[in-house]
């Protein structure tokens, strides 16, 4: 894959970030508030060689019987079958445009946000270290370095979640999201193995060449394919393992825009797109995939509706919204998928980031039910707010209509009108649930001022989640007076605009659409349009779609921004907290279950060999002479002083005679 | 070369102890520079054309028997390793009577030196039980209690015992002990070579140690001074799995295949069994033993698998074990120091007083726990590797869910110690020293550099290798 040659640039787009990170970790303390323009610098770095290496990305040329698209730089082999490089193709730029673009404007918000965080030099270390993981991830030509960054960015987002690690709930919140995806990354180790020994080679090239040549035999393909599936759903918050990302919300909110919307919960779809040629062979897998998808995606949207942390709603829409992603990619419709990542990455950074306008306002107020009436004291706030949530929404004709209706519609054509109709279903719902958002939080009068108990909160302490026990520590360090200027905060958003708004028009045109061109060098015939497949077209399709998502606006409406609705509010909000699902409040009891299966029995196993079988039984005797002096009756009693050391020679030369006779019996 | 390494580290330990009881301080330095010495010294090393074998006879009757040493691929990387491990160790040295102490130290990184090296089955039997020694001595010279340190004598004496009862046993028979790397010399057919080899499994097993012979290790490793620790936890305790390398599959090949299925057993149960009870622990050094015996484990699972792969990744994690083992009981020795407790229930929030204590927790905690880009991931990932081609399929799987604990363990000792609210009945203390950062960061170095390519460790030339490819 990939025409050979060296490719410096790439090591530049590569190697930046991480220079970013080393400097501002050597001399944070020195560096002060230098540290923030340093790190945007180098991710601005790595976004300018992106640019610059967009035609190595996209050049095609011949290598033996195939065409090949794209760039290979080889770097290092460590053993045989383990030979490690870069591959710079379209699928690859697509990520890192999204990587080092977003991301710059992400880091260039955290300069007003963080400002003044005691921990703002370390901050910007760790989010350039994780843009350097990230490409780690995207820029591999194979499963190691893959694997590699995808530990490395599951490290920078277990740091950035317990970022403010005084926080009790911060580091639960960082362990959590840390162990889960260690299940996702042996996923993607038992694939390695599984390839290994039927291809001998962990390199993309390898692993597809052998789908190719039949090489797997009966279910491993489906198997190996599955494995990695695994370390999707944990990187991607995918049905049952998806838990993490909401509690990921104790992070700071630029993190949540990043990491947990925009970047690396997207390496799922990212590992299924690189992996096509696998999927493809494994009409098994392709069904597993696209259903798990189209689960999570309802499965968030309904989780969705009962939040009142505005990051966890942003959280939940994030999860459902991957959904939709895993599903394309899920059912082949590899660019759709794609295309709703590349949308995605827009608005849903635009959503975060604007809700971190809103907290930063309030003063770390995340509990929607004490805003209420922003619209006229935070207009940007509102108008950014509502267009981006239109673009989730998929209000034609902005970015979010494009790529949903894309993948929504791919659904049907490959022969899954169940996941059609999910994915129907779910556009509704995250229209009412992301409406009910802004009503909430924008229309109505602001509610902050009224004691919180009349509003149903619970434990106005622990409102939200992040507002949890202890202050942001940043505020401790920070009077408000001393915000950074606000503009820090609004120009990067503002910028996002543009993508939340027009991103999807690069799709338009089907096989003519630049979308298009780009990526069927890497695709292929497989994402070509197949006429007639489905029993109506799309326009019909998206026309449906459009129906059932002004149908979720106008329920919202109806239940909170209508005038009879706002008036009372306070009411109404309250009714709805103390009448809320127990399986909503409860995310359907998820967690409960994870802890009740597998959480507990491992410690409980750990302390009964910790404190019963290994003091009392394996070493029983030789630590407790007396226990085992009683046990044994009076006769031992005699032998006591002796008995330490008759025990230890026993249980030795015992073992050798067993091993013995085991090998000799055994054996014959 | 290999013998004046051997010899000279031997008498220049011995010097120590002649330092002035005022001279501690110098003791130290001393000590540091001696190590220092045997590294360079094995780093001008080339990996492609090792020094020449030098032998010498000291015992032809009942058996012909050479004070031989001799370099392979394997033995190379550990003495790399010890050599390393021991520097830092001494560097991390924060004790009362220091010459003593580096003067059993340096003994202690000669005589283990001289096992990884020596071609001659009486000549490395001799010198393990050499080197249990100066661990014996440093225990009862630095407050460890009684009880333990006989413990850790006595069983490691009757696994000596083994070894050199199946070594003169070798001897009569076979008419010398001058065999390790020579090939398999050892005829198939013999009624005495599965006794033999059983002698030489159990001393192994109990130095490695290996479920259930493990139960002198959790106490040992806790109460150890901190550099001891680190040093027997990271070099000594891979002798067992060396000699299995070394000795067991070369000059037993037909019958180590006789023995894999009780190997690979006692491994699994170790690796499993390891892992939860680390979940548990309170105590950090323990958790760090446990740790271990789940770790090698999975090294004595990668030996019995006959892999190449495995093999390869064997030696890989061995030498990244070490590394980590080593890191992360000097950074405790250092908590320890501070806090007058290592109970990760007791500490808390340290990452606010001491970020760069922290860091280097974390980085040591991280590779401990498999961190994909540093060593221990390419060592479990050679190994896996190989354990799921050699038809292993669900051991591999199995192997995974330890992996998940070891992630849940070792942050558990991270987050315990510098994360969470600040306890304010804790002595509050300095960040670390310079001296007590250039004391870790070699290891630190080598665990990433190894990380990000192991193919150097992993493909050092060893018959080990060799004669697996033969086999197959």
């Amino acid at each position: 894959m990939g025409i050979e040659g060296q490719y410096p640039l790439l090591f530049l787009i590569w190697l930046a970030p991480f220079a970013g990170a080393i400097v501002i970790w050597a001399l944070g303390p020195k560096l002060k508030s230098w540290s923030g323009p340093i790190g945007c610098a180098a991710i601005g770095v790595s976004f300018v060689a992106t640019l610059a290496s967009w035609a190595d990305a996209v050049r095609s040329g011949p290598a033996g019987a195939t065409t090949v698209v794209g760039a290979h730089q080889t770097m290092v082999t460590w053993i045989k079958g383990f030979a490690l490089g870069l591959l710079w193709d379209p699928l690859t730029l697509v990520w890192t445009l999204i990587i080092t673009g977003v991301g710059f404007l992400i880091h260039f918000y955290s300069m007003g946000y963080m400002h003044g965080d005691r921990g703002y030099p370390r901050f910007f270390a760790y989010m350039n270290f994780f843009v350097f993981a990230m490409l780690t991830l995207v820029l591999a030509d194979n499963f190691v370095v893959l694997l590699v960054g995808w530990g490395l960015v599951g490290l920078a987002s277990f740091f950035l979640i317990g970022f403010w690690f005084e926080r009790p709930s911060a580091v639960a919140a960082a362990t959590k999201a840390f162990v889960m995806n260690v299940v996702g990354d042996v996923g993607i180790l038992f694939a390695i193995f599984i390839l290994v020994a039927v291809v001998g080679s962990v390199s993309f090239a390898d692993a597809f060449a052998g789908v190719q040549a039949h090489a797997y035999n009966g279910q491993l393909l489906f198997i190996a394919c599955a494995a990695l599936f695994v370390g999707c759903a944990a990187k991607s918050a995918q049905v049952p393992l998806h838990s993490w990302l909401p509690d990921a919300m104790e992070g700071p909110t630029p993190v949540s825009a990043l990491i947990h919307a925009a970047t690396m919960v997207t390496a799922g779809v990212y590992l299924i797109a690189r992996c096509w040629p696998m999927w493809q062979g494994s009409a098994d897998a392709r069904e597993l995939v696209g259903v798990i998808g189209g689960l999570t995606a309802l499965l968030g949207a309904i989780l969705g509706i009962g939040q009142w942390d505005i990051k966890r709603i942003l959280a939940y829409s994030t999860m459902s919204q991957i959904g939709y992603m895993i599903m394309g990619v899920g059912v082949g419709a590899y660019d759709g998928g794609v295309l709703h990542f590349f949308t995605h990455a827009f608005f849903k950074a635009q959503l975060f980031l604007t809700a971190g306008i809103v907290i930063h306002a309030l003063h770390n107020e995340q509990d929607v039910r004490r805003m209420g009436g922003l619209r006229a004291r935070e207009p940007f706030a509102f108008w950014s707010m509502l267009v981006a949530t239109l673009s989730i929404c998929g209000f034609p004709p902005l970015a979010g209509f494009f790529s949903k209706d894309a993948v929504v519609y791919e659904t049907l054509v490959k022969g899954h009108p169940v996941l059609y109709a999910i994915g129907v279903l779910t556009a509704g719902i995250t229209a009412y649930y992301m409406f009910r958002m802004v009503f909430i939080t924008f229309f109505g009068t602001y509610r902050g001022e009224i004691d919180p108990s009349s509003l149903g909160i619970r434990h106005p302490e622990l409102a939200g989640t992040s507002a949890g026990l202890l202050k942001h520590p940043h505020d401790e360090a920070a009077p408000h007076e001393e915000h950074a200027p606000a503009w820090l905060m609004t120009a990067p958003v503002a910028v996002l605009f543009v993508g939340t708004i027009f991103a999807g028009f690069l799709d338009l045109g089907g096989t003519n659409s630049f979308w298009y061109g780009l990526l069927q060098p890497v695709f292929g015939a497989t994402i070509a349009p197949v006429e007639g497949a489905a029993p109506f077209s799309e326009l019909a399709s998206s026309a449906l779609v459009f129906i059932v998502v002004l149908a979720g606006i106008g329920l919202a409406y109806l239940r909170y921004g209508s005038t009879a609705a706002l008036r009372d509010s306070v009411a109404r909000l309250r009714n709805e907290s103390i009448r809320m699902f127990p399986l909503l409040t409860n995310a359907f009891y998820f967690d409960a279950a994870i802890d009740a299966l597998f959480v507990r029995p491992s410690r409980a196993f750990g302390t009964f060999f910790g404190v019963v079988v290994d003091p009392l039984v394996i070493d029983g005797a030789v630590r407790e002479a007396r226990v085992s002096a009683l046990w044994l009756g009076h006769l031992f009693r005699s032998f006591q002083t002796g008995l330490v050391r008759a025990y230890a020679l026993t249980i030795v030369f015992g073992a050798a005679a067993f091993i013995v006779y085991y090998a000799v019996v055994g054996a014959h | 070369m290999l013998t004046a390494l051997v010899l000279g580290t031997t008498l220049l330990a011995f010097l120590a102890f002649a330092f002035p009881k005022s001279a501690n301080g110098a003791a130290k330095w001393y000590g540091v520079a001696v190590a220092l010495a045997g590294l360079v010294l094995l780093e001008l090393m080339d990996p492609a054309a090792f020094p020449p074998d030098e032998s010498a006879r000291w015992l032809s009757y009942p058996f012909a028997s050479n004070f031989h040493l001799g370099m392979g691929g394997v033995s190379y990387a550990l003495v790399q390793l010890l050599a390393t491990v021991t520097v830092c160790a001494l560097l991390a040295t924060n004790v009362p009577r220091q010459r003593n102490f580096v003067g059993l130290m340096l003994l202690l990184e000669a005589t283990m030196l001289g096992l990884f090296l020596a071609k001659d089955l009486l000549l490395f039997a001799l010198l393990w039980d050499a080197m249990l020694i100066p661990v014996f001595l440093l225990m009862i010279g630095w407050s460890v209690h009684p009880a333990t340190a006989w413990r850790y004598l006595i069983y490691n004496v009757a696994g000596g015992l083994l070894l050199l009862l199946g070594t003169a046993t070798y001897g009569v028979i076979y008419g010398t002990t001058d065999v390790i790397g020579k090939g398999q010399v050892t005829p198939i057919s013999d009624a005495w070579a599965p006794w033999i080899l059983a002698a030489f499994a159990v001393a192994f097993l109990v130095k490695t140690p290996v479920f259930p012979f493990h139960t002198w290790m959790p106490d040992t490793y806790a109460e150890l001074p901190s550099p001891v620790a680190a040093v027997v936890s990271s070099v000594q305790s891979k002798a067992g799995l060396y000699g299995f390398i070394a000795i067991g599959l070369p000059l037993f090949t037909a019958w180590t295949h006789e023995f894999a299925t009780v190997m690979i057993v006692l491994g699994t149960i170790g690796l499993l069994y390891g892992a939860v009870i680390a979940l548990v622990a309170d105590d950090a050094k323990k958790v760090v033993a446990y740790s271990s015996l789940s770790h090698l484990g999975l090294i004595l699972i990668a030996i019995f698998v006959f892999n190449d792969y495995a093999l390869r990744g064997a030696v890989v994690y061995i030498v990244a074990h070490g590394f980590f083992s080593a890191a992360m009981f000097l950074v405790i020795g250092y908590v320890e120091t501070r806090e007058e407790t290592r109970l990760v229930s007791r500490i808390g929030g340290l990452a606010r007083g001491s970020p760069i204590l922290a860091g280097a927790m974390a980085i040591a905690a991280l590779a401990a726990l498999g961190l994909p880009g540093l060593a221990g991931f390419a060592g479990e990932l050679f190994i896996l590797t190989g354990v799921y081609q050699a038809g292993y399929a669900w051991l591999a799987a199995l192997a995974l869910v330890a992996i998940v604990l070891a992630a849940a363990y070792m942050l558990r000792v991270y987050q315990g110690f510098m994360h969470g609210p600040e306890q304010a009945d804790l002595p509050q203390r300095p960040d670390l020293r310079p001296l007590e950062i250039v004391a870790v960061a070699p290891l630190f170095l080598a665990l990433v550099l190894l990380g990000v390519n192991p193919g150097p460790v992993a493909n050092y030339p060893d018959q080990a290798y060799t004669m697996l490819a033969e086999k197959r």
